[in-house]
């Protein structure tokens, strides 16, 4: 059809004059051509234009969906962030209570141990005291049994090898005397 | 076939027999004891005269020592025990026992005095704990 309209154009342009035609310019080409520009605007228009500005519409209402749920999401993050710093500061809060209630619950558990320590060391420094004392006297004892039979085994050893009659007269004397 | 006596008897009759001077009471003691069968009761009937003897002034002390007593320790044995009793007339029975090892002991009737360096070692020895 261009090739047809060319044609045509070129056939009148030859055959007429004037000022589009000093001009170089070929009127019925140009009517022609603007017929042919008005079609492809109204077919544009109408079946072109309206699926662009649809598309355009579509895309500009997706970015303003977007951008909407863009300020959402922020105002929700900083909603979320407020809200983290509230937890946050509600959960430091918190385990600096947990924290200090161990560590006081550490420290009575520290110091009962260290008192229940404290009583049995003196209960086991006690019972070695009594148990030395035990011992000693049980030492004493055995000494003293141990002396008095080492002393009259002496005794008897000795008195049996050196006593004599005069000296046994004197003996008898003095435990007569000794009753008197 | 002789009559059963009773030993306060017996050693009433042979103390008093004693004292008078008899000198073969201790055959017609132990003739008596045989005939009567009791023979066993001897040493009974012995420390039951000594008693008569001693309630009629006559002690009979039994004294052992280590060693042979001298004169002068039987004579303080003799003056202590009547010290100590109302005997006049005090008999000494000597023995000597070496394991005594030194002192006296003195056994009479109704009492004993045991000076005796064995009973103070075994004195010592009580004392154990």
């Amino acid at each position: 059809m261009e090739y047809v309209l060319t044609q045509f154009a070129a056939t009148e342009s030859a055959t007429e004059g004037g000022i589009f035609g000093a001009l170089g310019i070929d009127i019925t080409m140009l009517v022609l051509q603007a017929i042919a520009f008005l079609i492809l605007v109204v077919l544009l228009g109408k079946f072109v234009y309206p699926v662009l500005i649809k598309a355009v519409d579509d895309r500009q209402e997706k970015i303003e969906e977007g951008t909407k749920a863009a300020i959402e999401a922020e105002k929700k993050a900083d909603e979320a962030k407020s809200e983290v710093a509230q937890l946050m500061k509600q959960a430091r809060k918190e385990a600096s209570e947990i924290v200090a209630t161990a560590k006081d619950e550490a420290n009575a558990a520290i110091e009962k141990s260290e008192q229940r320590a404290k009583v049995r060391a003196e209960k086991i420094v006690e019972s070695a005291h009594e148990q030395i004392e035990k011992d000693v006297i049980a030492a004493k004892k055995a000494l003293h049994n141990e002396t008095i039979d080492l002393v009259a085994l002496a005794t008897e050893k000795v008195v049996g090898k050196t006593i004599s009659a005069s000296a046994d007269d004197k003996v008898i004397a003095a435990a007569i005397k000794e009753s008197n | 076939m002789a009559v059963r006596l009773s030993r306060r008897k017996i050693a009433t009759y042979y103390a008093d027999q004693l004292l008078a001077g008899r000198a073969d009471v201790a055959r017609e003691l132990a003739a008596y004891l045989i005939d009567t069968k009791r023979t066993r009761e001897a040493t009974l009937i012995i420390r039951d005269v000594e008693d008569a003897l001693e309630k009629r002034g006559v002690m009979v002390a039994d004294v052992a020592s280590a060693f042979q007593l001298s004169d002068a320790a039987k004579s303080a044995i003799t003056s202590f025990l009547q010290a100590h009793s109302s005997a006049s007339d005090v008999r000494l029975r000597e023995s000597v026992d070496t394991t005594l090892l030194g002192g006296v002991r003195i056994n009479t009737p109704s009492d004993e005095f045991d000076s005796t360096l064995r009973k103070k070692l075994a004195q010592l020895k009580a004392t154990k704990v």
